[in-house]
């Protein structure tokens, strides 16, 4: 599944550039660094589930995402002379985000591949890394060797350079996932026998968590493919070279070494003893304070949209009908996660839109074509003796709707309309693919930082539960109180 | 009052009105009889242009309805109720509000005029003690009584009925059919198709007998009813009689 949405973010950034001539990417150089110095601000986009090279921690009471990556970040902002501004979108969706112009570099403890090389430009080597294998702690004898998982069955994470690295375990089988807490959890729950695993990544894991051990693996690795590199769209070489220089400084310095060990205690404050809830509630209050947003303004903004659709739609018109039954159609007839990452990407290349408002817009849009149907359905349901008995008595067309037709179809349009917003509560945690913060989201950042695995996932499930359940007994309990007969 | 002229009316390839040419006078009470299917609702529709006509035109107090701007036509429709057989009755507002909406929208009548006039009305179809009832709540008889008082709150010149009894249960078709007769003694023009011949011979000043989208026979109740001319007539009556 993760392959197709690849091919599609690859297929819809292809759209865009017919679509929109003078976007090419090489007619840059020179002007890139100018650019981000007119702009005052780098935009970094990165994956923040990845200590300790990105991650969320407490900073002066705020959340925000931290790690060595993000100190190196500061540090080329500090030396471009401007602002850095984060963005912490999903790993898969980075180099479409960078190329649709929604980030400036990705720094993202990213290997410069070949294959990634093909789409993006890299800065040079500022970690050298190694790979490791991560083993259930029972297992430490067993599975000592990468020779040892022969046979077994191995996960990797989806598009990553140990997804090529696992090819030469022998006779492996590999599972790829998206999520890394997925995959451990995979392990812990004997699904799979060991991990490939970034080694700094690793041993993170494996220190905050008694039943995982790991090793270095004796992987061949071929000299590009050892380390982390920034990302940079191609043609951009003044802002390579920029930030090449404050590489060169970094590693002069030995800055990754401080880095690091700021990293760390960073890990071991967010990892607090306080108990679960006690160190994490905040996570899980924001996201739901998010998504319970984006939910309301998708069912209003798509109840001012899908009035008019609908509306639009039973005209007699052909010309005004026909636009929104196309619209209609097209919405229902594709995902919503399509449609988010569209959005976003797409408006990528005209301006910044924020994610928040991407998502915002995308479900609205979205929801407007399935509230139109809620609407139309319900003035249909309306007898059509209503319409002839107003219409005799000499009412407008539009009086009739508005005071007779309109006010019945309400009574069908309501619960219809609770249940919409019931599926938008549990669907917009699509957005979470752009990198908004709502409640899945945020489970994914508590995964990641408590380094559990299934606990954050009950509790997301319980707050999913309760706001949904809470909102039928509501809307059942008005209805009720609509009825005259 | 109304002339009809050369009316003709299709459902795609089914004609169900074959010009038809009548007159309908003020003051005058004519029922519509016939065998179900044979076009009568259509008719009834089509002269106040529910139903718009294929051909022909309806000329309603010297204006021509067909090909009428919307505009002009709501306010002609005005001066034409509608009673139905399902009744119609807007359940989501009470028994007055029901005879309130269309004057206050439509009209301009003022809330308070409009008030008085339905209260006064409900009560002169037996319904004084009804006008904050929901028409849920209401028995079939009281629900096409209160229809009826929601036409007449539009002071129309002329009353177009649809088998106003059809739907309701035996004993309750007496106090409508009452109301409909009170109605005639005052002077309304009235068209009423119905299958209540006892009402026709007792009220209707002209029958009319429709089979198979045409005006077959027509006469005062007692010729009609008494002395048929045409075999399909005679063979409905004797059927219904
Ligand atoms: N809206 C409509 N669409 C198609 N056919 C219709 C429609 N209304 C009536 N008809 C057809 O027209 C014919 C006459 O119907 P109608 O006027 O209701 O007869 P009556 O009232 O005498 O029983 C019937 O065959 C009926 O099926
Ligand atoms: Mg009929």
């Amino acid at each position: 599944m993760k392959k197709s949405i690849k091919g599609i973010i690859a297929l819809l950034i292809l759209m865009s550039t017919f679509m929109i001539p003078g976007t090419s990417a090489s007619a840059e150089d020179g002007s890139a660094l100018q650019r981000v110095q007119d702009a005052g601000v780098l935009v970094v986009g990165t994956s923040a589930d990845f200590p300790p090279f990105e991650f969320y921690a407490v900073v002066d009471g705020e959340r925000q995402v931290v790690g060595m990556d993000m100190m190196i970040a500061q540090k080329i902002a500090d030396d471009l002379g401007v602002e850095l501004q984060i963005e912490d979108i999903g790993f898969d969706s980075l180099l479409p985000a960078l190329e649709a112009r929604n980030v400036d570099v990705i720094i993202a403890g990213m290997t410069p591949t070949a294959e990634r090389r093909r789409s993006v430009d890299f800065s040079d080597i500022y970690f050298q890394t190694f790979q490791n294998v991560m083993v259930r702690a029972e297992d430490e004898e067993v599975y000592p060797t990468i020779e040892s998982l022969s046979g077994l069955t191995v996960g990797v994470q989806t598009g990553s350079l140990q997804e090529s690295l696992a090819e030469q375990i022998p006779d492996a089988e590999v599972m790829s996932l998206t999520d890394l807490n997925d995959l451990l959890l995979a392990l812990k729950t004997n699904r799979i026998e060991a991990i490939v695993m970034q080694g700094p990544n690793a041993e993170a894991h494996a220190g905050n968590d008694p039943d995982l051990h790991t090793f270095v693996g004796d992987f061949e690795l071929d000299g590009d493919d050892e380390g982390s590199a920034i990302a940079f769209r191609q043609g951009e070489d003044s802002l390579v070279e920029a930030v090449n220089e404050s590489l060169a400084e970094i590693a002069e310095q030995n800055l990754t070494d401080d880095y690091l060990a700021t990293a760390g205690e960073y890990m071991a404050q967010e990892a607090g003893d306080d108990g679960f809830v006690a160190s994490y509630w905040e996570y899980f209050w924001d996201g739901t304070l998010i998504t319970l947003l984006i939910s309301a303004l998708g069912v209003i903004f798509g109840l001012i949209i899908g009035s008019l659709l609908a509306l639009m739609r039973l005209s007699k018109q052909v010309l005004v009908r026909f636009p929104a039954t196309a619209y209609v159609e097209f919405v229902r007839g594709t995902p919503l996660l399509i449609q988010v990452m569209f959005i976003y990407f797409a408006s990528g290349m005209f301006f910044n839109l924020p994610a928040l408002i991407a998502g915002i817009i995308a479900v609205s849009l979205n929801s407007g074509a399935y509230i139109a149907e809620i609407i139309r359905g319900g003035i249909n349901s309306v007898n059509k003796g209503q319409d002839e008995a107003a219409r005799s008595l000499g009412m407008s067309k539009k009086q009739t709707m508005r005071h007779i037709v309109f006010p019945q179809a309400l009574k069908n349009i309501w619960p219809a309309l609770g249940n919409e917003f019931i599926t938008i509560i549990k669907e917009s945690s699509i957005v979470s693919v752009i990198g908004v913060g709502e409640l899945i989201f945020q489970t994914r950042v508590v995964r990641s930082i408590s380094f559990q695995g299934i606990l954050p996932l009950f509790v997301t499930m319980l707050i999913y539960f309760v706001l949904t359940y809470t909102l039928t007994k509501l809307l059942n309990f008005y209805e009720g109180r609509m009825n005259h007969d | 009052m109304i002339k009809v002229n050369h009316l003709k009316k299709s459902f795609g390839k089914n004609e169900v009105l074959k010009d038809i040419n009548e007159e309908f006078n003020q003051g005058e009470v004519v029922v519509v009889i016939g065998p179900s299917g044979s076009g009568k609702s259509t008719f009834l529709r089509c002269l106040n242009l529910l139903e718009e006509p294929t051909e022909g035109e309806i000329v309603f107090e010297g204006t021509t309805l067909t090909g009428l701007k919307e505009k002009d036509l709501n306010q002609l429709r005005q001066k034409m109720g509608m009673v139905f057989q399902q009744f119609n009755l807007f359940p989501h507002k009470t028994a007055k509000e029901n005879l309130t909406i269309a004057p206050i929208k439509s009209k301009g009548t003022s809330q308070n005029e409009a008030d008085q006039k339905a209260v006064q009305l409900l009560r002169q179809v037996g319904l004084g003690d009804k006008e904050d009832a929901y028409p849920a709540s209401l028995s079939g008889g009281q629900q096409q009584r209160v229809a009826i008082a929601r036409a007449l709150a539009m002071d129309p010149d002329v009353m177009l009925f649809d088998e106003p009894t059809s739907a309701l249960d035996p004993e309750m078709v007496g106090e409508v059919l009452k109301v409909m007769k009170d109605l005639a003694q005052s002077g309304m023009t009235m068209v009423v198709v119905t299958h209540e011949m006892g009402f026709a011979r007792e009220v209707a000043d002209r029958v009319l007998f429709m089979d198979d989208g045409l005006i077959v026979e027509q006469g005062t109740p007692d010729a009609i009813f008494s002395a048929p001319k045409h075999a399909r007539t005679q063979d409905f009556l004797s059927k219904v009689l």
